[in-house]
Order: C-alpha cells, then structure tokens, then sequence
C-alpha cells in the first residue's frame, strides 16, 4: 500500500531499521538508526517490530524515517497511524503542530512537515505496518556511502513513493497511545556521553587523558552519521618507537590498523576526536582514547553542531547495565493510553 | 613488536580485539587468521561476528547472553590451540591494473601533487618501469578488509619487491573509484570514489564491490576481497583496459579465482633467503 509521497527531502532523510550486522569484516558498517531509543519507541507506538539491541540483535524489526534536522516535507497517501519520535523538529500536519512520542492517526491528503529543530538532531517517523522497501542483506537500513538500503540506497527525495505493509494491529487500537511521560528523553545543550576508555588511551599522554576526560566537547558542523567531531583542546601522544613510524605513519596518532568498534573515538592527529558512528569504517589507523557505550550512542545522534558533549569513563560493566536498562526500556509496558 | 601472549582490550561492551602485536607482520596476520577459524569453528553462542585485521582480531559480542569474562576466557582456549596454525585456506586472485593511469594522474595534479608513480620510482631509487615491475612482481596478501566496503589492506609476498611511499601530506578530497594505491609497505584500494590520502598507482576495470550484485561472484557478498586472498596486479594497457571495462558493463567478466592454500613458511623462507642475500654482498 502506498503510504507516503516526499515532497520534500529535507537535509537528510533516511529510511532505517535496526541495522545489518554481520558484514563489519568486508568492511560494510551495519547503519541503523543514529538513536536506537528513539525509533524503537516510534515503531512500538504504531504497532511495528521495534528490533532487537543494535549490532547483536537478531532481528532489525520494522523499518522508519530517519530525519535530521529539518526540511522533510510528505504527503500521507492512506488513512493509517504515524508516530513521530526523537528530535523536535517542530512537526506539523496540515499547519497544525504535532505531538511528540504518540500515535496519531492521520488521513489520505494530510501534508507533514518537519520545521526546524528546536531540540534534539534526529527525529523519527514510524508508520503502522513499517516502511516497505527491499531489505539489503537482511536489512533495510539505507547506507548512502554503499548505495546500499532504503531507496536506491540513497537519501529520500521529492517524487519518491514509500509503501507500508499492512499495519499489524487495528487503527483505532493504536491511536492515541503515548510513551509514559517518565521516559520521555530531554534533549538540552549540554550531554554527559558514557565511554570506556580504550583500547589505545595509553598510547596518548596520562594528562591529555584526564584532559579529553574534563573538557567540554562542542560538536563540530562536520559530523554525520559516519563520524562526529569534538572541537576542543589538542590531545597530546607518547613518543614512539621507530618502527611504527615507518609502518604506521608519521603522525604521532598514527596505529597499524585495527578494529574501529561503532562508537570508536579517534583523534587523528590529537585534534578534534572524532566519534564514529553508525556508518563508520571498522578498520582505521589512528589512536582510538576510547568507546562511547553502546546505550549512549544515542546521545551522540542526537548531539547538534555547537552543543557541548562531557564524556564520563565507566566500566564494560556499567556499560552493559545500561545496555539492558536501554533495551527493557523499549516496551510495550512503557506504552499508555492518552 | 610481538607480545609474548595476546592481549584482549574492551571495545566498549559490545566488541573485545585480541591483539597480536602492534607492528605490520604477515606472521601476526596468520595468529589472527588462525585465531577466527578456531573461533568461527568453535561456534561460541553469544559472538555475533569477527573482523580481522592485520594485527587484531575484532570480536563482536552480545553482553546480555555471554559475559565479557567467559568470553575472554574462551578466546585464550582458543588461542592456544591455534598458535600451531602453518597453513591457511587462500585463494588466489587476478587483477588487472593499468598502472599509471590518466584518472590517477588527474586526481593527483589536481591535488597539487606529483605523479605518484613518478613520485614511487624516485623515493625507491628505481625508474617508473621498474616501479611497475616491482609492485606487479610479486603477490600481495590481503592482512585487512574494512574503511569501506571492499577496501582492503595487503602486504607484499616476495619482501625484496617492497616498496615505500609515504602518505599525502594533506588527504585528498576525492579519489576515483576502483584505484589501486600504496602507503608505507601497504597496498590499498579505493572501491567507491572517496577521499583519502595514499599514494595512487592504477586503476582496475574490474569491480571488486558490486552492492546490486550482478556478477555471479558476488552471489554471497556484495565485496569480493577477503583476508587471507593473495593478489596478483597484471599490468594492462589502455586498449585492454577498456575492452575489459566493457565486458564488466555487459556483466561478463568472468573473475580469475583460483581457491588455494598458503604456508606461512614459504613466505619466512624467502625472507630468509632475502636476508641471506644481502649478508652475501
């Protein structure tokens, strides 16, 4: 069934589901959502698979709209239920505003907008039933750097058409639901991202650790869902030892290559340390300081150009804590009636 | 350097890397190679996936069915047991090259820098020829597969046809797709136009990425390289080049792959005989 026309674009609208691991070895990144939380919740609201935990999970679950920033204009083809989870990005239908982390029925000729983002970066849109477009090794996540996923593997633009399968439970059951007022994330200025420190934080000078540790962090205009830079002070390496100049490179950041994990921060010549994220390379050759956990990589998504990021060290098992807190969050338990 | 036993470092809590050493070594690449098979074999419930690298085996894991202890304590098992590993499955294959070509040049002039085959002969002492020579004289064996998709890293078989080359100053901006490339001891490629900062040698007309799949040999994968594939670069002339490109467009080429086995200790040979040759003069 068609669902939605683009009108518009907007920045970058992408369709994702949870993502396609496996392929990390032929160096394909497994994409998905940039805020797992967020589009979880969107499908839930609707009725849709919201996926099993990103990267380990087995199921990528139904498929939704990626939306950064602003920009992203469609028209509603079907009576069906939508919800609109993540960023604010001052959503309208038809000119009036839209709430937030609720279904909401719409109709056939209903035009949405995403306005401009008052908080948060990336918003997402579900609607009942799932985005049908063709899974990509098992996935329908769009990688546009692979041209692979969503739509010809690229950014939705005017003219494109978006099916939906059938929605999986009635209409008038789903309208109308809302995440418990509790769980509802606030996006403000100022994040504390999680990380665990490694695997070459010794590679770096003890104070620069302390320094990357304590400073506050403003996201760079030059980030995506690849890589999110960190505008602050340069970070200082440990002389090396002559043979890894000549094998790895001569910037003192310079490694022989090993695995970037997602979340991986590397600080390629001590400057800017960069966050790779959900369409990052799993192989590179600079010094990663640490990790961002996989519950916080959210965060980072929804981290906007200019904001300040602190970035607290705690243990794998902290990090796995905060993995299953994520993960059980993401419920129907958590859903209620308006 | 190599570490006397492997190091496992948390990546965060959903990957741990066993790491081998921290230098550029077929030898390492071979503890890596040994250390996925016995792991893929093993079949650990909990390990999601792998990624292989020269010097470091990535493992992906899910931390809500298997701990991070149990984990390490099965990857040292593991370990152990495929430390003795001489031989490893690989297959061989072709892939022609037109080494210095137009688009290379291009891109790099239109960087403000030399012609990088040039650029090679004169830090390696030797002529462009030679360069040419060299680099397709020898087999190369992919230690890494990762960046993007079908990017890979290999090392030089025959250690007396190594070159060096240092990387661009200033990363380019852009780079033709399907371009073969050299920084340090290492050859590279760039599958899809992106940027970059190794020095560029050829370009292929052979797909070595194809995400709709159209080539039966990329059935299973849409990237054809993989660790452990030993490479040979034909150079080609522009007539072949494009006589070449066209079948790929027409989705006839047939691919040169032959599956094979390599010993590690072939290899250790001729860096033997390689050092004993230089002793001797």
């Amino acid at each position: 069934m068609n669902v939605l026309e683009v009108l518009a674009g907007g920045v970058s609208s992408t369709v994702q589901d949870v993502g396609r691991p496996g392929y990390l070895a032929t160096g394909m990144p497994a994409s998905g959502p940039a805020d797992r939380f967020a589009l979880g919740i969107a499908n839930l609201l609707v009725g849709n698979d919201p996926g099993e935990r990103y990267l380990v999970g087995r199921r990528p679950g139904d498929a939704g709209i990626e939306v950064l920033l602003s920009g992203l204009r469609v028209r509603v083809l079907a009576d069906t239920v939508i919800a609109i989870t993540g960023a604010d990005l001052a959503p309208t239908v038809d000119d009036r505003p839209l709430p937030v982390w609720r279904a909401i029925a719409v109709s056939a000729g209903a035009v949405l907008v995403f306005h401009q983002a008052r908080a948060g970066a990336r918003a997402y849109l579900a609607v009942a039933g799932g985005i049908d477009v063709p899974t990509f090794a098992g996935s329908r996540a769009t990688n546009v750097r692979a041209f692979v996923g969503g739509v010809d593997g690229r950014a939705l633009k005017a003219g494109d058409v978006l099916r939906a399968f059938p929605p999986k439970r009635g209409l008038a059951e789903l309208g109308g639901r809302r995440l418990r007022r509790a769980l509802v994330p606030v996006y403000g200025d100022r994040w504390t991202v999680r990380v665990v420190l490694g695997p070459q934080d010794d590679l770096f000078l003890p104070e620069s650790v302390q320094t990357f540790l304590a400073y506050d962090w403003r996201l760079s205009p030059t980030s995506d869902r690849m890589g999110c830079r960190y505008v602050g002070p340069t970070l200082e390496f440990k002389p090396r030892p002559a043979y890894l100049v000549e094998q790895a490179g001569s910037d003192p950041s310079n490694i022989v290559d090993d695995t970037i994990p997602v979340g991986g921060i590397q600080v390629p010549g001590g400057v800017e340390p960069i966050v790779l994220h959900v369409d990052g390379p799993s192989l590179g050759g600079y010094a990663k300081i640490a990790t961002v956990i996989s519950a916080d990589l959210g965060k980072v998504g929804q981290t906007r150009p200019g904001h300040v990021t602190r970035f607290q060290a705690v243990s794998t098992g902290e990090a796995v804590d905060a993995l299953r807190e994520l993960e059980d969050s993401i419920s129907e338990a958590n859903l209620e009636k308006a | 350097m190599f570490y006397a036993e492997a190091v496992v470092k948390p990546l965060g809590d959903l990957y741990v890397t066993v790491e081998f050493g921290d230098e550029l070594s077929l030898e390492l690449n071979f503890r890596v190679i040994a250390l996925d098979r016995a792991l893929r074999e093993a079949r650990v419930a909990g390990v999601t996936e792998t990624i292989p690298t020269t010097r470091s085996l990535g493992v992906v894991y899910d931390p809500l069915t298997l701990s991070r202890e149990r984990l390490v304590a099965r990857l040292r098992e593991l370990e152990r047991s495929a430390t003795a590993v001489r031989a490893v499955p690989s297959r061989h294959v072709t892939i022609p090259i037109w080494y210095d070509d137009p688009w290379s040049r291009e891109c790099a002039a239109a960087h403000g820098a030399p012609n990088n085959v040039a650029l090679l002969a004169e830090l390696n002492g030797m002529t462009v020829a030679d360069v040419i020579r060299t680099h397709a004289g020898t087999d190369h064996w992919v230690s890494a597969v990762g960046f993007t998709p079908a990017c890979y890293q290999a090392l030089p078989l025959d250690p007396s046809k190594a070159l060096t080359a240092p990387k661009y100053q200033r990363p380019r901006k852009w780079t033709p797709e399907r371009i073969l490339c050299i920084a340090g001891q290492l050859t590279s490629f760039y599958p899809v136009a992106s940027p970059g900062g190794y020095q560029l040698l050829g370009r292929t007309p052979i797909e070595l990425y194809d995400p709709k799949q159209q080539n039966p040999v990329f059935r299973d994968s849409p990237v054809l390289p993989r660790v452990g594939d030993r490479h040979t670069y034909v150079p080609i002339d522009e007539a072949t080049y494009r006589e070449i490109r066209r079948e790929v467009d027409a989705g006839a080429y047939r691919y040169q792959i032959e599956e094979d086995t390599y010993r590690l200790d072939d290899y250790l040979a001729r860096v033997e005989a390689m050092k004993r040759g230089r002793s001797g003069t």
